[in-house]
């Protein structure tokens, strides 16, 4: 018997007792690739990582079961913890709000425009396709003492300090260099959902009186909220991530100033090859973007408008 | 005719017969090594090859990685049982790694090996606890490198090997001036500043010990040169302020800054002035102790041939083979006697460069440092940029390194 014979008869007595839809077994069938993907690249070591984060694994030598050691050490005893969970906080809500505010802003200035949306869009979009850590290092020389940056501030007259020798500034300098890597994602977002704003409710409004900043408020904003929200979330996730333009720009630095979680993950982990006190920080950051995550589809009932 | 034939029959009979029986005894070795270039690359290959034309028993396969690249990869390799038989290893990092490394004593005193062939310091930077982990192949004493151009423009005698911290100052405070520095520091270049100055940060247990008076008067000095002097420029807490320090220097902007003898060929054809070398300046009252650094090549403790890898390794570090990469320009050579080889070819532009190096290779001492280097090095990239700027005392900025060293 051939095989494709086996196959008629296997396909043959199997369709009554089917399962699933023909369509939905190809469709799994498709997924099965990136399905395995998620298995082995993702979800495996996540759960290593959980285990990982009961011990004392120095890479080097063999793990050793340290129990709740690594969670105790981090919320008990390590004096940095507190100040990296400060700065992450900080970092993503300082962030998380001008990213949306300069991107909504910029969108509805663009949607506005009658002519040269496109070029703008590309313009905004075009530091999202540059490395990270590329974009990084021509920023640390911009903002470097005595660097493009000093000069300016002293032009300007402003008498801050260099944003990197100061510990009060040098996050700002690090949430300016994030916002130009990655405020284009939402403006292109956004220009998107406020052009599929249907045009004759906002004339309706016009006839009705209505100026353009309640059009926004009452017409736009309510109809992009979804995207607004998706836009939030997604924001707020990466922003408790960063890492790249920390690494490349200030290793930390000045002090323990820009240390966030990401930073000492890395740090702990691949520098001072503490693997389960890594993995344990990275399960407390886990926490966070799930806690946030939570709360906001939480609180998306209040301000998100479906059109349904 | 019948006779030849026969005799080449048996011949080629014979010689597969050998050929069977020397590949059965074949040993293949592998050995991981990091690479700058192709030319670089060609370089450990010719070394690979020298082994297999001493031993025609023993291959060596080379793989080779980027510098970075090797540093992360080693541990994974490591905790996946994957390690090469020879593997690189450079001697700032051998506190971290060299539990992954054959001991090599026992072996030594067995062979009658001669270990005082080698410059003492790069031995001693290859050992843990007395016990070498490593051959080594280069060694690099740090050193001042200046800007011949503008020293003499500014009439100052070139400085002699040996001057003293007084008179580096003096020349440094000379050069700082129109926006230009006569020195560029990096929060780095504390623990070879103290040491070469006979400063303790590591204690006798071999613990770090940066709170001890000794310690912060160093870093006082250091912190002092960008604070109170200003004959350093400010640099910011970033992650290769190394190389920042360079393009400065290359630029012209700092007129000297410190480095190892590793950096000569790639800096030539960069700089636009004439570069000369000087030791580290050393306390007014001390003697020079110029700390050192440099890499050589360890038999992994999984491999299966450590036989065979511990003759590979000593060809690898062999005179000729040290040799080849001193006309390649490619390292100072561990090996004392053939040192002068390179000055002639890697240093021979280089202003007093034989001199310099061969002063600060005659006062040289091994690097001490702790197992968790990497990390105390990043805390005073973290931590000494501030002080540069005068947030911070050398007191507070060494309290802060100290204690966060330890978590």
């Amino acid at each position: 018997m051939s095989e494709s014979a086996v196959a008629e008869i296997t396909l043959q007595t199997g369709q009554p007792r089917r399962l699933l839809k023909p369509e939905t077994q190809t469709a799994m069938l498709f997924l099965l690739p990136s399905f395995l993907g998620f298995m082995i690249f993702m979800a495996l070591p996540i759960l290593a990582s959980l285990a990982l984060s009961f011990t004392n694994w120095q890479l080097l030598k063999t793990p050793s079961f340290v129990g709740f050691q690594n969670y105790i050490k981090l919320f008990a005893v390590d004096p940095a913890f507190y100040t990296v969970l400060g700065n992450t906080l900080f970092f993503a809500v300082e962030y998380l709000a001008l990213n949306i505010i300069v991107s909504l802003t910029l969108a509805v200035w663009i949607s506005s425009l009658k002519r040269c949306k496109a070029i703008f869009r590309v313009i905004f979009f075009l530091p999202t396709f540059t490395p990270t850590i590329a974009a990084s290092v021509v920023w640390l020389l911009i903002f470097t003492p005595g660097g493009l940056a000093d000069n300016v501030i002293r032009w300007l007259g402003l008498g801050l300090p260099n944003f990197l020798l100061s510990s009060s500034w040098a996050m700002q300098a690090v949430v300016l260099v994030t916002l130009w890597a990655n405020v284009g994602y939402n403006v292109v977002m956004f220009n998107a959902a406020l052009d599929l704003v249907p045009k004759h409710y906002l004339e309706a409004a016009m006839i009705d009186g209505a100026g353009p900043w309640r059009r926004f408020w009452r017409i736009r904003l309510p109809l992009i909220s979804p995207t607004v929200f998706f836009a939030t979330v997604m924001t707020a996730i990466t922003s408790l991530q960063v890492f790249d333009e920390i690494f490349a720009m200030t290793r930390g630095g000045p002090g323990s100033a820009t240390a966030t979680l990401g930073f000492a993950i890395y740090q702990k982990g691949f520098t001072n090859f503490q693997m389960g006190y890594a993995s344990a920080l990275a399960w407390v950051m886990f926490v966070m973007i799930m806690g946030l995550t939570i709360l906001q589809f939480h609180m998306q009932r209040k301000w998100v408008h479906y059109d349904d | 005719m019948k006779v030849l034939k026969k005799t080449l029959l048996l011949a080629a009979v014979g010689g597969s017969l050998f050929a069977t029986t020397a590949s059965a005894e074949q040993i293949n070795l592998t050995w991981q090594m990091w690479t700058g270039s192709e030319a670089d690359t060609k370089g450990w290959q010719h070394l690979a090859d020298m082994v297999n034309a001493k031993y025609p028993d023993i291959k060596v396969t080379l793989t080779t990685t980027g510098w970075v690249d090797y540093w992360t990869r080693l541990p994974v390799l490591a905790a996946s049982g994957q390690l090469a038989d020879i593997v690189s290893m450079q001697s700032l990092r051998m506190p971290n790694f060299y539990s992954l490394l054959e001991p090599l004593n026992d072996r030594i005193a067995a062979d009658k090996f001669d270990v005082g062939a080698f410059t003492p310091s790069i031995i001693g930077g290859m050992s843990v606890d007395k016990q070498l982990y490593g051959l080594p192949y280069d060694v690099g004493p740090w050193v001042v490198y200046y800007n011949r151009d503008a020293l003499e423009a500014a009439g100052i005698p070139l400085p002699k090997p040996g001057w003293t911290l007084a008179e580096f100052s003096d020349v440094a405070k000379k050069l700082t001036k129109d926006g230009k520095y006569g020195f560029g520091i990096t929060p780095q270049n504390y623990s070879v500043l103290a040491a070469a100055w006979g400063d303790k940060y590591v204690n006798d247990a071999g613990e770090l010990d940066l709170t001890n008076p000794s310690a912060i008067a160093a870093a006082d000095r250091v912190i002092g040169f960008a604070a109170k002097d200003k004959i350093a420029p400010l640099v910011p807490s970033s992650a290769d302020v190394g190389t920042f320090i360079q393009g400065r220097f290359n630029s012209g902007n700092v007129a000297m800054y410190v480095d190892g003898p590793w950096s000569i060929i790639g800096m030539k054809d960069k700089a636009k002035f004439k570069i000369g070398l000087t030791t580290l300046p050393r306390e007014d009252d001390k003697d020079l102790a110029a700390v050192t650094a440099g890499s050589g090549f360890g038999i992994a403790t999984t491999s299966k041939n450590k036989d065979a890898a511990w003759k590979a390794i000593q060809v690898l570090t062999s005179p000729e083979a040290l040799q080849y990469l001193a006309e390649q320009g490619r390292a100072l050579p561990a090996r004392s006697a053939s040192q002068s080889s390179w000055y002639k070819v890697a240093a021979k532009d280089i202003t007093n460069g034989g001199e310099a190096l061969d002063y600060s290779l005659a006062h040289s001492v091994p690097y001490v440092i702790t197992n968790n280097w990497a990390a105390v090095e990043n805390l005073f990239n973290q931590y000494f940029p501030p002080a540069f700027g005068g947030s911070a005392d050398a007191k507070q900025t060494m309290e802060s390194i100290q204690s966060l060293a330890q978590q």
